[in-house]
């Protein structure tokens, strides 16, 4: 992950802005470039109104999908 | 004819199973070149089941209101020894072993699958333009587009093809071709109507529901494909009801919210002024129309929206290097979906936990809230920009906009034609209530639409 840049620039509402086309490229991404920009300038969109709900979220929240230990067939999951 | 009034006729053998299926055939024939909405048709052995089912009705073994109806089934459920390509290029010669759940037990009920619907590619996506299988048209307007996913349904039904059509609904994929279409779509809670056998795009938003052209028919399929199934993980086993409402139900006191924030924001304005008499109408039958605030739907769509991308390039993963086998809107969420981190996704997962919980407090002062199901009427094809409310927006976000968060809650929801704009365009009330509520909204629903949906000229 060495050519992971991180942009030093700040945004105003993530405090840090994705390169993604790096990401891209460091994870071995075959995406065209000209597709890439498309795709960054919605993830950047994306990024920009997800990150603030991420900073406010409280230490203590489990995600809606957890690993239940028994299967249905076990009758665990009756309502 | 609604249905259950074909299913009453049949009874009264006033027709027969093979002429309502002939009758469906000829109207498939005679549409599907200008509306494209079938992907598939299943001449023989449609025949050969009606007729099966006359033989069945006539001595007395009745399966029920779909025995002997001719319906059809988009294009993802599995269907044992019939193609199943999900609207994409990857599957298309892909012929199942098995039928999905809900095929197995509409078939169970006796219905008679006349033939499979076309699909946006993969089921990711509004348009229904697949660049595989060519563009669905509205059948009230053939230069539009009948929405999506399910857009074949949507089409087939309001054409007239065959009185029911399945969808599918991960995203607003079955309320937003039932908007555009002018038909009703009925998204039941999640693990309510098995997902087993059905093409995943995003396992924890997919639902699968009926259209049809009345609420009474959209609860009548409820009855068939709800319950559980052990074959679904996620699947309920809460004890199913009867759904089908009366012909005039009372809504009398029943609480109806009304959001004061997002839903009337950015709207055509004949949509607004459509859903607004809904109101009225509801309160001329005595129910309580309850101003509200709701819970931040914006933030909600954001999160829904990241663990769709997630998901469904989980989903697609193996295919990735196929690139020139998808169509460039879907293989541009499948890249945007693999950028996306773990911890991004968790931390939706995490964030959808607790909007499911802030969420539950609307219930404590509403029985159900009424909203459009989309903010304009339908799209023409190709039109990547529409304008809501004076304001320039993005076809895709714009047309998701006021369903796509109903996915990541998991709540029940109908949209219902309540009106037409000014081009004469079907416009759709959203009806969305608590968990496992789907016989409460239908029931509002039904007191709105009593009557069969208008269909087009065609």
């Amino acid at each position: 992950m060495s050519d992971l840049k991180t942009d030093s620039k700040t945004d105003s509402k993530t405090d840090f802005k994705k390169d993604w086309k790096s990401l891209a490229r460091a994870g071995g991404l075959t995406i065209p470039s000209s597709a890439l920009e498309r795709v960054a300038q919605t993830l950047e969109a994306l990024e920009a109104d997800f990150r603030p709900l991420v900073r406010a979220l409280p230490r203590e929240s489990e995600p809606a999908l957890a690993f239940h230990a028994a299967t249905h067939d076990d009758g665990e999951n009756a309502e | 004819m609604t249905l259950l009034e074909a299913a009453a006729a049949l009874r009264r053998r006033e027709t027969s199973s093979v002429e309502l299926t002939a009758a469906a055939l000829r109207s498939i024939e005679r549409l599907n070149p200008s509306t494209n909405a079938m992907q598939s048709v299943l001449v023989d052995a449609a025949r050969g089941r009606a007729k099966q089912a006359d033989e069945e009705l006539a001595r007395g073994e009745g399966r029920g209101p779909l025995h002997g109806i001719p319906i059809a089934v988009k294009d993802l459920f599995y269907t044992k020894g019939v193609r199943t390509t999900g609207g994409s290029n990857l599957f298309a010669e892909h012929v199942p072993d098995h039928d999905a759940t809900v095929v197995e037990w509409l078939r169970t009920g006796g219905a008679v699958l006349a033939g499979k619907t076309g699909m946006h590619e993969l089921a990711y996506g509004i348009t229904s333009s697949n660049p595989h299988y060519g563009a669905i048209r509205n059948p009230w307007d053939r230069d539009r587009i009948p929405g999506g996913s399910s857009g074949g349904s949507g089409a087939a039904v309001a054409g007239g093809m065959v009185f029911m059509a399945m969808g599918s609904d991960t995203g607003g994929s079955i309320r937003i071709p039932a908007s555009y279409c002018g038909v009703v779509g009925l998204k039941p809670t999640y693990g309510r109507v098995s997902r087993y056998g059905a093409m995943p795009l995003g396992f924890s938003l997919d639902h699968m529901g009926p259209l049809t052209r009345s609420v009474r028919d959209a609860g009548a399929v409820l009855n068939i494909i709800a319950g559980y199934d052990p074959r679904d993980e996620t699947s309920s086993r809460r004890a199913v009801e009867n759904y089908v409402p009366d012909i005039e139900p009372s809504i009398r006191g029943m609480r109806i919210g009304m959001p004061e924030n997002f839903y009337f924001e950015r709207l055509d304005c004949d949509v607004d002024a459509a859903v607004r008499a809904a109101f009225q109408t509801a309160a001329g039958h005595g129910a309580e129309i309850v101003p509200l605030r709701v819970p931040d739907i914006a933030a909600i769509n954001t999160v829904a929206r990241v663990i769709l991308l997630a998901e469904a390039s989980a989903q697609f993963e193996p295919y990735m290097e196929q690139r020139d086998r998808f169509g460039p809107d879907v293989l541009a969420l499948l890249d945007q979906g693999r950028l996306l981190s773990a911890t991004d996704y968790i931390n939706a997962q995490r964030l959808r936990h607790n909007m499911q919980r802030e969420f539950a407090g609307v219930w404590s002062r509403v029985d159900c809230l009424f909203t459009p199901a989309t903010p304009i009427t339908a799209p023409r094809i190709g039109e990547t920009t529409v304008t809501c409310g004076g304001q320039d927006e993005d076809v895709r976000l714009a047309t998701t906009r006021l369903v796509r968060a109903i996915n990541a809650l998991g709540l029940p929801a109908i949209s219902i034609p309540c009106g037409t704009d000014r081009r004469g365009l079907p416009i759709g009330l959203q009806i969305v209530g608590p968990p496992f509520a789907e016989a409460l909204i239908l029931r509002a629903a039904q007191a709105i639409l009593p009557a069969e949906v208008a269909v087009p000229r065609l």
